[in-house]
């Protein structure tokens, strides 16, 4: 074997691509990705759920379920923005036009007048809707025991 | 001072770094895979549609009326008999009466005034009782 130059070189540089770092950038690419990524969700509105011990779980693909919060002075929101209660008709009516399997989840504070649940309701009639769910808690038989 | 030495480079004294990574993405994927976004719950109902109306014998109603108090005031069809329960007993009153009358229908009347509380409290004990004829009126002119 010949001890000349060329082998010498050969064996300073190494022919892998260095894979130690690799962890690091896929773990930089998963937080850049969890930092940038924007659920579709409207925010919290701070009410007190009403509590029912028949609460089931929708069985309902998140993107067909339209939350329509009402405040316990009787403000409604959809999609983060109040609305007037005659103009929930003209919200709700395009949207349900656009997916048939709409879902209406109705979320109201435990102590607002019925009077307002129920003009919501109208509101939805007349917009088509007619699959609503009246979003609740689950309550504990424990709890209705004390109560 | 030979043999100390001759040891010492044998045991390496770090902890091997390696396979750090390996057992973050580990954890990592455990969590994805056990997590559970909370789903959206509640009592599901579905509304009578627009110009919907059907004639109901009166016979085959069970009015239910909530008063802003929460007292919850049974009207049996036709007999102006009234019977003043708590929101909790009208299970037991749905699956006594459904039991005579299969067709029967739960009509809720809400004052306007009533918390919404109490009216979802009738509401649970009509759908824990299994019924599924339930109509949601508000009470008027009282």
């Amino acid at each position: 074997m010949s001890m000349k130059g060329g082998l010498n070189r050969k064996s300073k540089t190494s022919s892998e691509v260095p894979s130690s770092s690799m962890a690091d950038i896929a773990f930089l690419l998963l937080i850049f990705f969890m930092v940038s990524t924007v659920f579709q969700a409207d925010k919290e509105r701070g009410i007190e759920w009403a509590q029912a011990e028949a609460t089931e779980k929708i069985d309902e693909k998140q993107k067909n379920i339209l939350n329509i919060w009402v405040e316990a002075n009787g403000d409604v929101f959809i999609n983060d923005v109040q609305r007037e209660m005659s103009e929930v008709r003209t919200v709700v009516a395009p949207l349900y036009r656009n997916n048939q399997s709409m879902v209406i989840s109705v979320r109201s504070d435990r102590n607002v007048p019925y009077r307002y649940i129920d003009l919501v309701q109208k509101e939805l009639v007349a917009a088509g809707v007619v699959r609503v769910v009246f979003a609740t808690e689950l309550e504990q038989s424990m709890t209705r025991e004390r109560r | 001072m030979a043999v100390m030495g001759n040891k010492k480079t044998k045991v390496s004294d770090e902890i091997p770094s390696s396979s750090m990574a390996d057992i973050a993405f580990l954890l990592l994927i455990f969590f994805l895979v056990t997590t559970v976004f909370p789903k959206d719950k509640g009592l599901s109902m579905v509304l009578p549609e627009e110009s919907e109306t059907v004639e109901v014998s009166q016979k085959n109603i069970l009015h239910i009326l909530i008063q802003p108090n929460g007292a919850v005031t049974i009207k049996r069809g036709e007999s102006q008999q009234e019977q003043t329960v708590r929101p909790g007993d009208v299970e037991a009153i749905w699956r006594q009466d459904v039991a005579q009358n299969e067709n029967l229908i739960a009509g809720v009347k809400t004052h306007p005034d009533t918390p919404y509380r109490f009216m979802i409290d009738v509401l649970d004990a009509l759908q824990s009782a299994g019924a599924e004829r339930i109509s949601l009126q508000v009470l008027e002119g009282e």
